[in-house]
């Protein structure tokens, strides 16, 4: 099946416009599936960090949204261990009208504004909750260990 | 000088009336052109404006619809109306709407 236009669109614009602190690069043999990495944010525990993520559109994308995944090890109240994300654009506030590039700012964002109310895992969550500053330091501790650039 | 003409290529060009430089909201294909689904722009690929404003494809917007159960506007999260008639439909009896030049030809 030929590659809907919209795709490469977007995926010529990753090119030309990158984000700054995102890069998303296709597969050579899937155009479908990205190499995804996005820089910590400053001021947050993953500052420093570059984190790995898969991405992949399905075929019925943009109507249904983008499945993403950490693939770097990441300590994150809305992150669990398989590098699932909750973020409810990635879900039942899906629009096609949101784009890859939009998505990723949105979990950017999320790396700076951890949500331990909106919980993916309960475990971090509640660490996060009981000692915000413990926690933190935890991630900063992950990010040092998993997610420094070689 | 006399100029016979011998053969005549006429070429038309139309277009939805609906902002030139716009692209849809769901396929990011222009309005002049056709939603993923259909090869020939036109009356079969419609464009259709909801009660919020947006204009989509048909197409892309009805298959919106179908996934999402709440049926919102991609773009404003509304409920999704459709507003009356199709924004590029022909003026038709006395109500007739100003379609003006840039209507489909
Ligand atoms: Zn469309
Ligand atoms: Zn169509
Ligand atoms: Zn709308």
């Amino acid at each position: 099946m030929a590659l809907p236009k919209r795709i490469v669109k977007e995926t010529e614009r990753l090119m030309a416009e990158p984000v700054p602190g995102i890069s998303a690069v296709p597969h050579e043999d899937n155009l479908r599936y990205f190499d995804v990495t996005v820089e910590g944010p400053s001021q947050s525990p993953y500052e420093g960090g570059i984190f790995k993520l898969e991405l992949f559109l399905p075929d019925d994308y943009p109507m249904t949204p983008p499945k993403i995944r950490f693939l770097t090890k990441i300590y994150h109240p809305n992150i669990d261990k398989l590098g699932r994300i909750c973020l409810d654009v990635l879900k039942s506030n899906w629009s096609p009208a949101l784009q890859i590039r939009t998505i990723l700012l949105s979990i950017q964002a999320l790396l700076g504004a951890p949500n331990p109310d909106d919980p993916l895992a309960n475990d971090v969550a509640q660490h996060w909750k009981e000692n915000q500053n413990a926690a933190i330091q935890t991630a900063r501790e992950w990010t040092q260990q998993y997610a420094k650039p070689q | 000088m006399k100029v016979t003409i011998l053969e005549w290529h006429a070429v038309a060009a139309w277009r939805w009336d609906a902002p030139a430089d716009d692209v849809c909201g769901i396929c990011s294909q222009p309005y002049d052109s056709t939603c993923p689904k259909c090869k020939y722009p036109g009356d079969d690929c419609s464009i259709v404006e909801g009660e919020c404003t947006h204009t989509f494809h048909m197409h892309c917007i009805a298959t919106w619809m179908q996934h999402d159960p709440k049926s919102q506007c991609p773009m404003c999260r509304q409920d999704f109306k459709f507003k009356g008639e199709n924004v590029a439909q022909e003026p038709q009896g006395e109500e007739g709407r100003d379609v003006g030049e840039g209507a489909a030809v």
